[in-house]
């Protein structure tokens, strides 16, 4: 059988279309799979990074059902740290410079808090507030806290040198620490969203950082942590102090150091 | 997984003649990497012991799915690296691999494995721990009791080499290598034929009466009809036997582990164990209040915050709490430390199935 040449021509030409379309559509197949790569690797980093901020399953939680009002229990220690005299420095500083100022400082006080085992959930102005024992179980992170505490007031000797050479004011801190129980959630609105704490202990936490002033000392803690505490920490009690928002006076301890 | 913050090795590699030759009797081959491990012995054929165990109830696709997941969750280099080449070497193409880890970061995958990788990933994390009601879960949706405990002694045993791996940094760059090098794609048909034989399935194994007894042999109690009791055997009782850190120090180690991820029935165990070294209770709640203790020897308070650091970390983190460690042992006590603070997560994180009511 012999094949005319228009119905020749108009299968060369039909094969011609079938294989312009195959390789379009493998070009295509193919641009999607780089993509898909490009989003699986994103993807990760994403899960990686968050999960240095909120625990894994609540990060997996996130990207399988998005937010949810999963909440839980669980016993942390809080640590309350804040600026002494933030608000004279402010109005005294130029803005670049107090900007700078405050990065080092929090950069610092943040290495602090990671190198024990620590999770800084939020800068509220001047202030930190970090949790120890919140992304993974931790049976000491009472210990842990206190060491934390003492290598922010280390840093931050360091620091003041540096801010000395420069001219510029040298800063101090009050630290309070409360061990407790607080509900662990993602908490906020839906364009701020946070890994937070909620409870009385932060709370104590942080007027237990205020009771720093009252007493010129830039640790205390509350007994419910001293009592976890490795005896090797120099604490000191102090008299028992009426603390707003709480019924009965708060034994409170300064730490002095650690006997290595 | 490259752009993880990885140091150089702790430790330099020495002859391994012993260790290569029971690589080759058992996975057919050897790799360079055993040399790291020449003056401790043990914690690689634990590794060599463990790769080379069969599953009898779940099929070695879903145990590989396994080991990318926990490679990928300890932020194992090594491990993940070493996973991926093994697939190359079984004939499978960088396309389906890339097309397996896609599945997995979108948890692309169909329920029953998600089921199977979510109930891996409570294991190996144990950040929170399994429940009985992730294990009904998988029960009801077909697993057997035993295909549970493989599926569980699979996500421990990579925290095992994730951890031998990560801890002394060893060098990932020899799997990435070997995984893209012609090389492999050339003698594949040959390396590949150990690797086939070692995933056919097994038969159920019985242990025998001395078998039963020795440290944690609750749990490889637990496990028996599987290969894998042999196998856990065979590993504690090694890790027991080595001379370089003392029963006691062992103990403590398994002891700050299991209090770590609150594994209580491998806290007891540790206990005992304690107990029969002359340690009694109250004294040991003392040195695990605080990880330290004037009854520790200087080595022992070096190794037990170490321990504690071994439970959840971050690779160079680690590495580098390794090298202060390091500073305070010989080079075979640091390798043992690695060892038993490894066997020890996988131990732990296996016992807490056990722990639920």
């Amino acid at each position: 059988m012999q094949l005319s040449g228009p119905i020749l021509g108009a299968a060369v030409l039909l094969s011609a279309v079938l294989g312009y379309l195959l390789w379009r559509s493998r070009a295509q197949l193919k641009r999607l799979e780089s993509a898909l790569d490009a989003k699986s690797s994103d993807l990760e980093h994403l899960q990686t990074s968050f999960s240095r901020f909120a625990p894994e399953e609540v990060v997996e939680r996130v990207i399988a059902s998005g937010i949810s009002t999963h909440g839980e229990r669980k016993e942390v220690t809080a640590l309350f740290a804040d600026l002494v005299g933030f608000t004279a420095l402010s109005e005294n500083t130029e803005p670049t410079v107090l900007v700078r100022i405050l990065n080092g400082y929090f950069e610092r006080m943040s290495r602090a808090i990671t190198d024990h085992r620590g999770h800084v959930s939020t800068l509220i102005g001047d202030g930190i507030l970090a949790f120890f024992g919140s992304l993974q179980p931790n049976p000491w992170q009472g210990n842990d806290a206190v060491h934390a505490a003492l290598a922010m007031r280390r840093e931050l000797v360091d620091y003041n040198r540096e801010l000395e050479k420069e001219g510029l004011p040298k800063l101090s801190i009050g630290i309070g620490l409360h061990r407790g129980t607080g509900v662990a959630g993602l908490v906020g609105s839906r364009d701020l969203m946070q890994f937070a704490f909620v409870g009385r202990i932060v709370n104590l936490a942080a007027r237990v950082q205020d009771l720093t002033r009252q007493y010129q000392l830039d640790i205390l803690l509350t007994r419910a942590v001293q009592e976890t505490l490795d005896p090797r920490f120099k604490l000191r009690e102090l008299p028992a102090t009426p603390v707003r928002g709480i019924a009965e006076p708060v034994v409170i301890f300064a730490a002095e150091g650690f006997e290595s | 997984m490259r752009d993880i913050e990885w140091l150089e090795p702790l430790i330099e590699p020495e002859p391994s003649q012993a260790l290569k030759q029971y690589a080759r009797q058992n996975l057919g081959v050897a790799s360079s990497t055993l040399g790291f491990f020449a003056s401790c012995p043990w914690v690689m054929r634990g590794m060599i012991d463990l790769l080379s165990t069969k599953r009898v109830h779940i099929d070695h696709d879903l145990t590989d799915l396994v080991a990318l997941m926990v490679s990928r969750d300890n932020s194992c280099r090594y491990c993940y690296a070493a996973s991926r080449m093994i697939l190359r070497l079984l004939g499978m193409s960088e396309e389906r691999i890339r097309r397996l880890e896609q599945d997995l970061e979108m948890a692309q995958l169909d329920a029953r494995t998600k089921l199977a990788l979510d109930f891996a990933a409570r294991i190996s994390r144990s950040n929170p721990s399994p429940t009985q009601a992730d294990k009904k879960a998988l029960l009801e949706s077909g697993y057997s009791e035993g295909a549970i405990l493989e599926l569980a002694f699979s996500a421990a045993e990579h925290t095992y080499h994730n951890r031998i791996s990560t801890f002394p940094a060893l060098p990932p760059q020899l799997p990435e290598r070997m995984a893209n090098s012609r090389f492999l794609g050339l003698l594949r048909p040959i390396l590949a034929i150990p690797f086939r034989r070692m995933r056919k399935k097994g038969q159920a194994e019985f242990l025998s009466d001395e078998l039963k007894a020795g440290p944690y042999a609750y749990l490889v109690l637990a496990l028996d009809g599987l290969p894998a009791a042999r196998t856990l055997r065979k590993i504690l009782d090694e890790a027991w036997a080595s001379p370089h850190l003392s029963a006691r120090a062992k103990a403590l180690t398994f002891a700050v582990v299991a209090r770590g991820l609150g594994s209580s029935h491998a806290e007891h165990e540790a206990f005992s164990l304690l107990a029969a070294e002359g340690l009694g209770k109250q004294k040991v709640e003392e040195i695990l209040a605080h990880l330290g203790s004037p009854e520790l020897d200087p080595g022992e308070a070096a190794m037990l915050p170490y321990a504690r650091e071994t439970i959840w970390y971050e690779p160079a983190a680690v590495q580098r709490r390794g090298r202060e460690v390091q500073e305070r042992l010989t080079t075979p006590q640091f390798l043992e430390l690695i060892g038993i603070a490894s066997l020890a997560n996988m131990v732990c994180r296996l016992a807490i199935l056990l722990d639920e009511p």
